[in-house]
């Protein structure tokens, strides 16, 4: 089971530069802070659902259904009770803080799917290059990429770990909350030294083909911006302009709440 | 600060900056699925990785810490505007411990990160205590800042998962790596040289700058949160930038050279030979 | 002409260590050689490895003396990097050694560091990968790929840096045959090319025996340096370096030949014996077999039992189809088949680690659905193959003592079994030791224990010497036989199979998740053609005794039934 969210589809959007990527992600935590009214967020909601499927990347929202269930449903009883509004519906919720909790909602899932849009469709070493060429100075990019390859090995060495210890009678289920808490000590242990042990071999291994030898370096992937990249990224900021635009005529907003 | 600049020369830091931020990660994604306030904090024995991984890996463990969260937001599918502040934060959570050490610590005492004695184990809480404040203090901060939720809620939530955590796993943690990880030379102050870190000089202020900084936003934060008194977010937020201030610039102020120092001089007591 | 690689007197103690791992070795390797070193544990191997290109002294913080040169040019002077163009290095861990995501990529990242140009990268991933025969894997994720690929992966990405000396720290440990056979046909195709000096670390004997010189290790010192065939004839050379001897060769020493008529394949060996005329006896051959039928009786009944077990995955893939086994009390079982087979799928079922999706398995006479995995973990101890992802514990008492102690053992309970665990795997006295700073067998070991605390009625090891060299893993096998012996029950996964031809009673081959072939250990043996479709090969002794038609597992037997004269 390969438990990273990349999947290897031949989109254009998996076809644009890496850079591209990452500025309409920063885009779109932007963007759905524009509208404070549910309505208006559901319109960029559904945008970003729409650019999903063009990158084939909805099927990845089954491994988060039940974060994305549960941020839809605990964030708008949290500002229900929380926050307060001039119109009230019922015992103590306000209309006001029930529809600001209903655009909160949306405004974290949609950042959610967008992250989600942007790790299936770009590899750990198109991240890497992508901080490069933003300047980003490559060691950091590389522990980056890394980091990011190596967290499915880690949870696959884990649940190895899992079925070992508990062959040798470790039960997780049973014991308060502190109990529990300690028996994660028999999981974390050897987790953590089987990773950890193997800094050495890795840093020698890579020392050994050359990292650091020169101060610079190429690449072999091959990444440009191009035609497709110039349209999507004036695209997307004449679509912020144009919400700033409307909000700040007066649409989009959401009267009466405060917190 | 310098140090956490200079660390990336050394290869075997810049390795363990991405396996301390894929352990991270990985240990908080299957805890994902537990949430208090979800999309934002969930039960995480993990919260207690920040604070071992400074101390053993120092400024890797910093990184490590910091980009380990944002990649367990990506993955886990959190990732939220929040995660900027999450990222500051548990950088922050890694940094404080390791620097604050010294401070309680004379030349003639032995200096090692582990909580091996009566006196360490309450440096170790005091700083925990510390670090997870300020780490609380930040993210807390930001998210009002942004309207997505109150500091009240979000900082009480944070603190106690933060120091439950760090204070029932840390220790039992660091007691069984610290000499394993000690054995295998990768001790940030084995690794690194004393002049790639900052000197100590002006430590005390430093100290005493993060924890007004720290303790003091928190009271300040919870009371205006509290009665109401700010309206909106940027209220809390302008308020407190002061008090960010003072963290940040504390922080710069703290050392850390005399660890390695320290290290470097038991290393040559063993490898001395006629 | 320049050597490739000279060592002049180099002596070196690792930082924290108080023995010395090299203390003065002189060698020099040259250009276009094909060299093998080889020792026991500890000799210090690799440390001659990573003296190589500069690791050490760059790398780690310990005391070097004398001088390594390569191409003239001491490694003293000059970073790891800069020596990383002249000299290959592959580790033995290959995992540890792979963190891109796809292969091409994975290849790249030497000459990337070597800022070589783009195109140029592009023709040497391609050529490199030829070379190693992954062609056409270039989208391929490593994580995808079996052991013996991940190593070769690995050998291609050193490869692809256009390194003049490559140096291969023991490649085929952890690999299944198949795996192992991949490498060693990269080694053949390397070692003919003269612009490429090759050394190889290696505990497989029958591999190599085209080596043009051995180099035998032993306390950081070289014991003998001599060609191949040489050495390879030298059987008490051998043993008393931790290196198994080749089986025949040794065979024909036991019987009294002189060094230098040895011979050192089945098929030399077989030629040989018919050339003097020896002969099989076949009424001595018959008692091995009868031997066999009386240990079968001795068995009690059956303590695991499984029918028409199929497996599926969550994702649809079938591990096991219809798989028919009874495992007997007293038995010792091998289970054999490459990695992928469904093997380990198919024993992790017996402690309850995995449910049937149709069948049913039976242990101790209850079905394991109906029994948890504590209860089952009593019957049925299990052994993971890496004992560090069990290790947790500040010293091995708590190691050993965490089953008793999961079980809510009273303390004093608790004390015996771990000791009289610890005594089994001769470890006693070492309870207060942290488990780290024990050497890999050892720290197999107590793992071992830490399963014999609990008193299962039967335990199932997963490879059980993967990793240790030759006396480790007599050591280790002469400790599961011996608990055999005692009235446990054995089940071990294993694929080195002169440690099945020689310890285990019955064998069961499994081949693309069915049974391929049961039996006991002499019937299975017999087939070599079907255990060469199962991708296994029988140990050579067991060939040569295949070959004259009388079936032998080990040299004793061999010797045992030669008739003189």
């Amino acid at each position: 089971m390969d438990p990273s969210l990349y999947l290897d589809r031949d989109t254009w959007v998996h076809r644009l530069d890496p850079r591209t990527k990452m500025f309409l992600l920063l885009g779109m935590f932007a963007l759905p802070f524009v509208f404070l009214n549910p309505l208006y967020v559901l319109g960029v909601l559904a945008l970003v659902l729409y650019f999903g499927y063009l990158a084939e990347s909805l099927v990845n929202l089954r491994r988060i259904w039940f974060i994305l269930f549960m941020i839809i449903v605990v964030t708008p009883i949290l500002w229900s009770i929380v926050g307060s509004g001039r119109t009230p519906l019922f015992l103590f919720v306000e209309r006001e803080a029930l529809l600001y909790g209903l655009s909160t909602a949306q405004r974290i899932v949609i950042t959610v799917i967008a992250g989600m849009i942007f790790l299936s469709t770009t590899r750990n070493e198109e991240v890497a290059i992508g901080l490069v060429r933003l300047g980003i100075p490559y060691r950091f990019a590389f522990a980056v990429s890394t980091a990011l390859r190596l967290v499915p090995t880690i949870v696959a060495t884990g649940l190895t770990i899992g079925q070992a210890q508990r062959s040798r009678g470790l039960d997780l289920e049973s014991g308060n909350i502190i109990q529990r808490i300690r028996k994660h000590l028999p999981l974390l242990v050897p987790v953590f030294v089987t990773t950890v042990r193997s800094t050495n071999v890795f840093s020698m291994a890579l020392e050994s083909k050359g990292f650091g030898a020169r101060p610079g370096r190429t690449f072999y992937l091959h990444t440009a911006m191009g035609r497709r990249d110039a349209l999507v990224l004036i695209a997307f900021v004449v679509l912020l302009a144009g919400c700033i635009a409307l909000r700040v005529a007066g649409y989009g907003g959401l009267e009466g709440f405060t917190r | 600060m310098k140090e956490v600049f200079a660390m990336w020369r050394h290869t075997q830091l810049v390795v363990l900056v991405a396996l301390s931020a894929a352990i991270y990660a990985a240990v908080l994604i299957p805890f994902k699925g537990f949430p208090i306030v979800p999309g934002y904090i969930e039960l995480r024995p993990a919260n207690a990785f920040p604070i071992v991984f400074g101390l053993l890996f120092g400024p890797a463990g910093v990184w490590g810490s910091a980009i380990g969260n944002t990649i367990g937001d990506f993955v886990g599918g959190t990732l939220t505007v929040g995660s900027v502040g999450g990222f500051v934060g548990n950088f922050f959570l890694a940094l404080l411990p390791y620097k604050m050490w010294s401070v309680f610590f004379r030349r003639d005492e032995n200096i090692e990160t582990n909580v091996d004695s009566g006196k360490k184990f309450g440096v170790y809480i005091l700083v925990t205590i510390l670090a997870s404040t300020v780490c609380a203090v930040i993210i807390a901060w930001w998210v009002d800042l942004l309207g997505l939720f109150p500091f009240r809620v979000f900082f009480a939530l944070i603190l106690f998962n933060n120091a439950i955590m760090a204070g029932v796993l840390g220790p039992v943690l660091l007691l069984a790596l610290y000499p394993r990880v000690k054995r295998w030379g990768l001790l940030w102050t084995e690794i690194m040289e004393p002049e790639e870190v900052s000197s100590s000089r002006l430590q005390r202020s430093g100290a005493i700058l993060v924890w007004v900084g720290g303790i003091g936003g928190a009271a300040v934060g919870l009371i205006l949160s509290l009665t109401g008194a700010a309206t909106m977010g940027v209220g809390v937020g302008i308020v407190l930038i002061p008090f960010m201030i003072a963290i940040l610039v504390g922080a710069f102020m703290l050392g850390g050279r005399e660890q390695v120092e320290a290290a470097q001089e038991m290393l040559e007591g063993e490898g001395s030979e006629a | 002409m320049e050597p490739a690689v000279s060592f002049e007197g180099l002596a070196y103690r690792y930082r924290g260590q108080q023995k010395p791992a090299l203390k003065g070795v002189d060698v020099e390797v040259a250009e276009g050689e094909f060299v093998v070193v080889m020792g026991p544990s500890g000799a210090g191997k690799s440390t001659l490895c990573v003296s190589l290109n500069g690791l050490i002294p760059h790398f780690f913080k310990g005391k070097m003396e004398g001088e390594v040169r390569v191409r003239g040019r001491s490694t003293r002077e000059g970073k790891v990097g800069e020596f990383a163009q002249e000299v290959g290095l592959v580790f033995q861990d290959f995992e540890a050694q792979l963190f891109s995501t796809n292969v091409a990529l994975e290849v790249a990242f030497g000459p990337e560091n070597f800022a070589v140009e783009r195109e140029e990268m592009v023709r040497r991933v391609e050529s490199v990968l030829g070379q190693v025969r992954l062609e056409g894997f270039e989208n391929r994720t490593p994580a995808t790929l079996s052991g013996g690929q991940k190593q070769r992966l690995a050998i291609a990405s050193v490869l692809a840096i256009e390194p003049r000396i490559l140096c291969l720290d023991e490649p085929t440990t952890d690999l299944d045959p198949i795996g192992k056979l991949g490498i060693f046909e990269i080694a053949e195709d390397l070692k003919d090319r003269d612009d490429v000096t090759l050394i190889v670390v290696e505990h497989e004997t029958e591999e190599t025996l085209d080596a043009d010189r051995i180099i035998v290790l032993r306390e950081g010192e070289i014991v003998a340096d001599r060609p191949a065939r040489e050495v390879l004839r030298d059987v008490e050379l051998l043993q008393e370096s931790s290196v198994m001897p080749l089986q025949v060769t040794r065979y024909f020493h036991e019987r009294g030949l002189w060094q230098g008529q040895l011979p050192l394949t089945p098929e030399e060996g077989v030629a040989e014996f018919k050339r003097r005329g020896w002969r099989v006896s076949p009424e001595r051959h018959q008692k091995l077999v009868e031997a066999d039928a009386k240990r079968k009786e001795g068995y009690g009944d059956s303590v695991i039992e499984v029918e028409g077990l199929t497996y599926r995955y969550p994702n649809g893939v079938v591990a096991l189809e219809g798989v028919d086994l009874t495992v007997r009390r007293g038995e010792f079982l091998a289970v054999l088949g490459q990695n992928g087979s469904g093997k380990t799928t198919l024993v992790k079922h017996f402690n309850g680690l995995l449910k049937p999706t149709e069948g049913t398995v039976r242990v101790g006479g209850e079905e394991t659905t109906k029994q948890g995995l504590r209860r089952l973990g009593q019957t049925v101890g299990y052994v993971f193959q890496n004992p560090d992802h069990q290790i947790f514990s500040d010293t091995v008492f708590d190691e050993v003592a965490f089953g008793p102690k999961i079980r809510g053992m009273e303390e004093d309970e608790t004390k015996e079994q771990v000791e009289e665990a610890l005594a089994a795997v001769s470890l006693q006295g070492r309870g207060d030791e942290d488990p780290f700073g024990l050497t890999k067998g050892e720290r197999q070991r107590v793992a071992v224990a830490s399963v014999l605390a609990v008193r299962p009625e039967v335990l199932i090891l997963d490879e059980p010497t993967t990793g240790l060299d030759y006396a480790e893993q007599r050591s280790m096998m002469d400790l599961v036989k011996s608990l055999n012996e005692a009235g446990s029950t054995i089940i071990a996964v294993t694929h080195t199979m002169w440690v099945v031809a020689e310890y285990a009673h019955r064998a069961v081959v499994v081949r693309d998740g069915r049974v391929a072939l049961q039996g006991t250990v002499r019937e299975i043996f017999a087939e070599e053609d079907e255990l060469r479709d199962a991708s296994l090969r029988s140990p050579h002794i067991v060939s040569f005794g295949n070959a004259l038609g009388y079936p032998v597992l080990s040299v004793e037997e061999m010797l045992k039934v030669t008739e003189e004269g």
